[in-house]
């Protein structure tokens, strides 16, 4: 049986920032969605769930942080593998979430913008297959 | 000055947040070397940096305290405001302080009533009156301590903002000049290749150069602290040579690693290590002739982890070594180099914050007097803050024994 071509939603209020990850991902046998807010993103989710979710985290309407939360907290998506690509910096982010939510934050990855082309491809196979 | 103006005088005196733990007597004597005056919108009132010979109660109306700003030595200086004061409010305490130089520019928003008091009078009646004195210099210290608090947490809070600000968009071109330059947006000419290579780096160096100037607020020991955790040392090490790696691919400088047989896991603040090292790095890539060597090596003595970086450099003058650490501190010799002078700062705040050192030796070959070793020790013993947390618990449930046995 041929494999399923893996679906990977990638969300950032940036459209600079979409492109560019964008023309590294096409690269590759994936096929691709984007979403510019949170909300949008958890509408596209609960339609159709994604192999991978590459995150921004200071979005507009709901924040990258929310995202995480309602995901972890829907057992359909619970499991969605999510890396997390933004400015901010890693210990300040999950600082951040465990005062909100009193929680680790439970993401697989974590990349701080810009992402090295190759090094983002890398990660992404490597959730891909987990 | 009649019996009725300085009654009123006094009065709007004990109103204020510096005189008024005064006893009558005291007021009634600062009222005679005090007058009123009125400015009107617009009005620079008091200089920054002129001697301070005055200071200033409102009576009514609103005073903007304002710096100068400069960035760099060629921009236009600016006026920024980093206060408002109002009825009761005092400006101008620099006349109580030595060298009685103003530190703030005081500029009229509205038409504003003040209290003008003679500063040598006030110094001189408060040197001989050292009850008054010392109550007016309390009410002084609370004073000057607030406007920092509230300096800082202003400072803190813009920072953030304006980090996050300068830095989406510079990430946003700095992500397709990688896309670009790694082939994904169609072939490159070796030219193009050359032009992205030098774009990734300038906008890599002015995003560092915004890091640097954004930590510079957040470089509080107990912050660092506050992300203490377990890594392994060899990791990040690995990670701020490949920070380090265009810079040095750039002046074809090689980067000689020599690490410890093992790596053993330290605790510390990971990504502030890795800052160390990158911009120890980065400096000796800065400073060093092309086609030479940066050496970086570590290695474990029973009580401390070492890290080393060594150039081939010129060296720093000997009477610039003492100020190496001083925030925006060049030496004389750094010529065209780039930078605002705080990645060793930056580097000394953190080592620091770790209970380590971090020492310099220049020259290194003494024969040609070139070379310079920055050498890092960084404690075995340090503990996260769970650690800390577990510690504490344990110490109480032992008192808690002890008790009831």
């Amino acid at each position: 049986m041929e494999k399923k071509q893996p679906y990977i939603l990638v969300v950032d209020d940036d459209p600079d920032i979409l492109e560019g990850i964008l023309t590294i991902l096409e690269t590759q046998l994936y096929r691709l969605a984007t979403a510019r807010d949170g909300k949008k993103c958890m509408e596209m989710i609960a339609q159709e769930i994604p192999d991978l979710l590459i995150l921004d985290l200071l979005m507009p309407r709901m924040d990258g942080w929310g995202v995480i939360r309602e995901m972890r907290s829907e057992p359909r998506c619970a499991n969605v593998p999510i890396l997390v690509l933004t400015t901010v910096i890693e210990d300040a982010s999950r600082r951040r979430y465990e005062l909100e939510t009193g929680m680790m934050m439970d993401i697989q990855d974590y990349v701080q913008k810009p992402p090295r082309p190759e090094d983002l491809l890398r990660r992404v196979e490597k959730l891909l297959t987990k | 000055m009649n019996a009725s103006h300085t009654s009123i005088i006094t009065d709007r005196l004990r109103q204020s947040e510096i005189f008024g733990d005064l006893s009558d007597l005291d007021l009634i004597a600062i009222a005679s070397f005090c007058h009123e005056e009125t400015f009107q919108e617009g009005e620079t009132i008091l200089t920054e940096d002129a001697p301070a010979d005055r200071l200033l109660v409102v009576e009514r109306g609103k005073l903007a305290l304002e710096k100068k700003v400069q960035l760099g030595r060629h921009s236009t200086p600016r006026n920024a405001t980093v206060g408002y004061v109002g009825p009761g409010k005092m400006a101008g305490f620099s006349t109580l302080t030595s060298p009685h130089i103003y530190s703030t520019s005081v500029v009229c928003v509205e038409p504003t009533r003040v209290i003008s008091v003679d500063g040598a009078a006030l110094r001189s009646y408060l040197r001989f009156h050292p009850e008054a004195g010392l109550q007016v210099m309390n009410a002084l210290a609370a004073l000057v301590a607030d406007r920092y608090r509230s300096a800082i947490n202003t400072l803190t809070y813009f920072l953030s903002i304006v980090s996050h600000e300068l830095r989406s968009p510079l990430a946003a071109i700095e992500n397709y000049l990688n896309t670009m330059l790694g082939g994904f947006a169609g072939e490159i000419s070796p030219k193009q290749q050359r032009m992205l290579q030098r774009s990734i780096l300038r906008v890599t160096d002015l995003r560092a150069l915004i890091g640097d100037v954004v930590d510079l607020a957040r470089m509080r020991p107990e912050q660092i602290q506050a992300d203490f955790e377990w890594f392994d040392p060899g990791e990040v090490g690995t990670e701020s040579i490949e920070d380090a790696r265009l810079a040095a691919a750039e002046k074809q400088i090689s980067i000689k690693v020599e690490p410890p047989p093992r790596f053993e896991p330290v605790v510390g603040a990971r990504r502030r290590m890795r800052q160390v090292f990158t911009n120890l790095l980065n400096n000796a890539i800065k400073f060093a002739p092309p086609n030479s060597t940066v050496h970086f090596r570590a290695w474990y003595e029973p009580d401390v982890l070492v890290f080393e970086v060594e150039d081939e450099g010129s060296g720093i003058p000997p009477e610039d070594i003492s100020h190496l650490f001083k925030d925006f501190f060049r030496a004389s010799n750094v010529g065209d180099a780039p930078g605002m002078g705080l990645g060793l700062s930056i580097a000394h705040k953190i080592v620091e914050a770790h209970n380590g050192q971090i020492l310099v030796k220049s020259p290194v070959n003494e024969d040609n007097l070139t070379g310079t070793r920055f050498t890092i020790r960084i404690p075995r013993n340090l503990k996260t803050p769970e650690m800390h947390r577990r510690e504490w618990l344990a110490e109480e449930t032992e008192d808690e024994v002890i008790v009831r046995g």
